[in-house]
């Protein structure tokens, strides 16, 4: 079956639509509104928590706190199962519903504990504290295009990850070296030249080229899976794409 | 029709025209005739080398002076002869000459010459 | 897990969109533009040894009716081989399923960004280009339906394309073609709807209206008289008011004549303009060829058809053509008078 997403001719090499971790999360199936939730969790955590901290200037504790009950909370109270996509964006509505329950905890003076319904995917406060300290919001950014900046780092962040774990798994450690030393390891201003990499490497540069290329092309594909993984149709995923992929300068 | 002949027949035309005008001038009157003719064949030398400048080159402003310079020089030639009562008339003959030149040096700059296609 | 810097974002976010050209003879250098559906990049064509522009289709924007409008875009330029319209090299696909196609690198400037520099016999010379362009290209049976400055570009020996043929029509296709090309599609970015009232200054009526079946070759003479109308004012012919009032329903707005925002502008010139401009498509003139020939009309001193003139403008027009003969003559006469007098004295 050709699935409605593919362009050009059935090439196949465009990422496969995968099962949306919103719907997933908005299943009735337990095991799957975990799995959903999980990878919501995954992708969300750092900007929620940077949100509540500049946005609502929680401290550190507060936050952690509702990050971890803001989760418990939408799978108890199954907050995605109410997202249309018709009304906007995924992130837009998440955004809004973390407002709303900021609102109400601070309402009722409560503090959600940990419940056994907490996020599974560990969630590294310290470093995201210190990911904090490192830049603050700029002043001309509103919060809305704050938290999506801390949505794209987050998401690019864990992009990477992937990059670097597929290809330790297919030993391709080499590729994804030269992609960090290439791209990620200096300003991106004085980026290295391939003939300076291929020599710091004892490589040829065709070499240093064709694996950049490889890890490129990964990462990109990695970016798009999971970009599809957190939109819940294709003009969505269309419209997220766009606003990632857009550069303003 | 060429540059030269265009010049040639131009410079002949003007040459009659700037000879009858020595017709408004009472002491030149009775030698009407020999000063069309002279005019007539100043402007035809004229006209004619005009013309060959302008299919050489191809320029407003140096044929338009090539024609002035031209014209001034023939001009002088013929002021040059005295009249019967051994008086000249420079400036009479060289002024409106160089003017004449002029003008056929600016009529075959513009002109353009068809030209034939080759078979 | 690493934490990434604003400048590292920002460059992951290109490195995502990087075409991966492993497969073909091009290697990406640089991204030069994007627009809302493609992105340009320079690449260097490693077999020939020659930089082009590869315009490869958005991530965002990969739907298959648009993969299929750039595929037909690529076919519609590479079909008009004319030194005014930029000329198509290659067209593929990338491994990842976007479309690409390669193009002449064009060295040089738009036209909205020279023109103010450029005097006028310049500025109508350029203009006489892009007629003879879109004549051509008319001839072939194609209307490009997006003229404007900003989509032509002079090179750095004067050379002039007409660049941008993402929404042309070919003529022969009569069905299946949208009211709404996707240049225009109303959207929430401000780029795009930038991008809507931009071509509206230039769009004639009947395409501004929607009536596709309407929209042919007198379109684009709308759209060169509204850029000759630019060239002469050095401003659009509608602002983005003015422009957002024709999205609006107001398709038929006359635009104020250009003598109006310059009275130094020639008056035959400004005619030429409003008849292009006529908001009838039957009233306009009926070929890009016309438009060029009016415009050479006016710059050899002759008579532009589309204006009446009056006595003294007449003598006026004469007088600058044959000015130099007139001054000779007319001095030859007042020499001719002075002798006289000179003689009689």
């Amino acid at each position: 079956m050709v699935d409605d997403t593919d362009i050009g001719e059935g090439s196949g090499k465009f990422p496969a639509t995968r099962h949306s971790a919103v719907l997933a999360a908005q299943s009735a199936n337990l095991i799957e509104r975990e799995r959903g939730l999980s990878i919501l969790v995954a992708a969300y955590w750092k900007p929620i928590y940077k949100y509540l901290r500049i946005r609502h200037r929680e401290p550190n504790e507060e936050a952690k706190d509702l990050t971890q009950g803001f989760f418990a909370r939408a799978l108890e109270k199954e907050f995605f199962a109410a997202y249309d996509p018709e009304k906007g964006s995924f992130r837009t509505y998440l955004r809004t519903c973390l407002d709303r329950f900021v609102a109400n905890e601070k309402k009722a003076a409560l503090r959600q504990k940990r419940s056994p319904g907490a996020p599974v995917v560990p969630l590294d406060f310290e470093l995201a504290e210190g990911e904090l300290a490192r830049a603050e919001p700029a002043a001309d950014r509103t919060m809305e295009q704050y938290f999506h900046d801390e949505f794209v780092r987050s998401l690019f962040a864990l992009s990477v990850e992937t990059l670097r774990e597929e290809c330790a798994l297919r030993g391709k450690d080499l590729p994804f070296r030269i992609f960090e030393r290439y791209e990620l390891d200096l300003d991106p201003e004085e980026r290295l030249t391939y003939e300076r990499l291929a020599e710091e490497l004892h490589l040829p540069v065709t070499q240093v080229t064709n694996f950049l290329a490889f890890a490129r092309r990964e990462f990109r594909r990695i970016v798009l899976e999971k970009l599809r993984e957190i939109t819940t149709s294709d003009q969505e995923f269309r419209d997220e794409a766009k606003s990632l992929l857009g550069v303003s300068e | 029709m060429s540059k030269p002949l265009l010049g040639l027949l131009l410079g002949g035309v003007l040459g009659i025209f700037d000879g009858l005008t020595a017709y408004f001038t009472p002491e030149a009157r009775n030698q009407l005739v020999g000063i069309v003719i002279g005019s007539t064949f100043k402007g035809l030398v004229a006209g004619l080398s005009i013309g060959f400048f302008a299919r050489k080159v191809s320029s407003l402003p140096l044929g338009v002076l090539f024609g002035l310079a031209v014209g001034l020089v023939l001009a002088w030639v013929v002021a040059a002869m005295p009249d019967p009562n051994g008086k000249h008339y420079y400036f009479e003959i060289m002024l409106p000459g160089a003017l004449v030149g002029a003008i056929v040096g600016y009529a075959t700059q513009k002109y353009r010459a068809q030209r034939t296609a080759t078979s | 897990m690493r934490w990434l810097s604003d400048k590292t974002v920002r460059h992951l976010k290109r490195v995502a969109e990087w075409p991966d050209l492993g497969e073909t003879k091009y290697r990406p250098l640089k991204e030069l533009g994007r627009g809302g559906m493609s992105t340009v990049y320079l690449a260097e064509d490693t077999v020939l040894g020659r930089k082009v522009a590869l315009k490869v289709v958005s991530t965002a924007a990969a739907r298959p009716e648009i993969v299929e409008r750039m595929r037909a875009e690529a076919r519609v330029i590479a079909r008009l081989e004319h030194p005014g319209i930029v000329p198509v090299h290659d067209a593929g696909m990338l491994p990842d399923g976007r479309v690409f196609y390669a193009m002449k690198r064009v060295d040089g400037k738009r036209l909205d960004e020279l023109a103010r520099a450029m005097a006028l016999p310049e500025r109508l010379r350029v203009f006489q280009r892009i007629c003879e362009a879109v004549a051509f290209a008319h001839a072939h049976g194609v209307v490009h339906r997006d003229l404007k400055p900003e989509n032509v570009m002079i090179g750095p020996f004067g050379e002039v394309l007409v660049m941008d043929w993402g929404v042309a029509k070919v003529l022969a296709d009569g069905a299946g073609e949208s009211s709404v090309s996707p240049t225009w599609a109303p959207s929430s970015s401000s780029t795009a709807a930038g991008t809507i009232v931009g071509t509206l200054a230039y769009m004639a009526p009947e395409q501004a209206e929607g009536s596709t079946d309407r929209v042919g070759t007198p379109a684009d003479i709308y759209a060169l008289g509204a850029i000759l109308y630019f060239l002469l004012a050095r401003r659009a012919p509608f602002d983005a008011e003015a422009a957002e009032r024709r999205a609006r329903g107001e398709a038929r707005l006359a635009p104020a004549p250009p003598r109006r925002i310059d009275p130094d502008v020639p008056r035959p010139l400004e005619a030429i303009v409003l008849r292009a401009m006529a908001a009838e498509p039957h009233e306009r003139y009926a070929a890009a060829s016309d438009v060029a020939a009016e415009v050479a009309r006016f710059l050899d001193g002759e008579r532009v058809v589309s204006h009446r003139e009056g006595l003294f403008e007449r003598a006026e027009r004469y007088f600058s053509r044959y000015r130099t003969p007139i001054l000779l003559v007319l001095a030859y006469l007042v020499a001719r008078t002075i002798l006289f007098f000179f003689a009689r004295g």
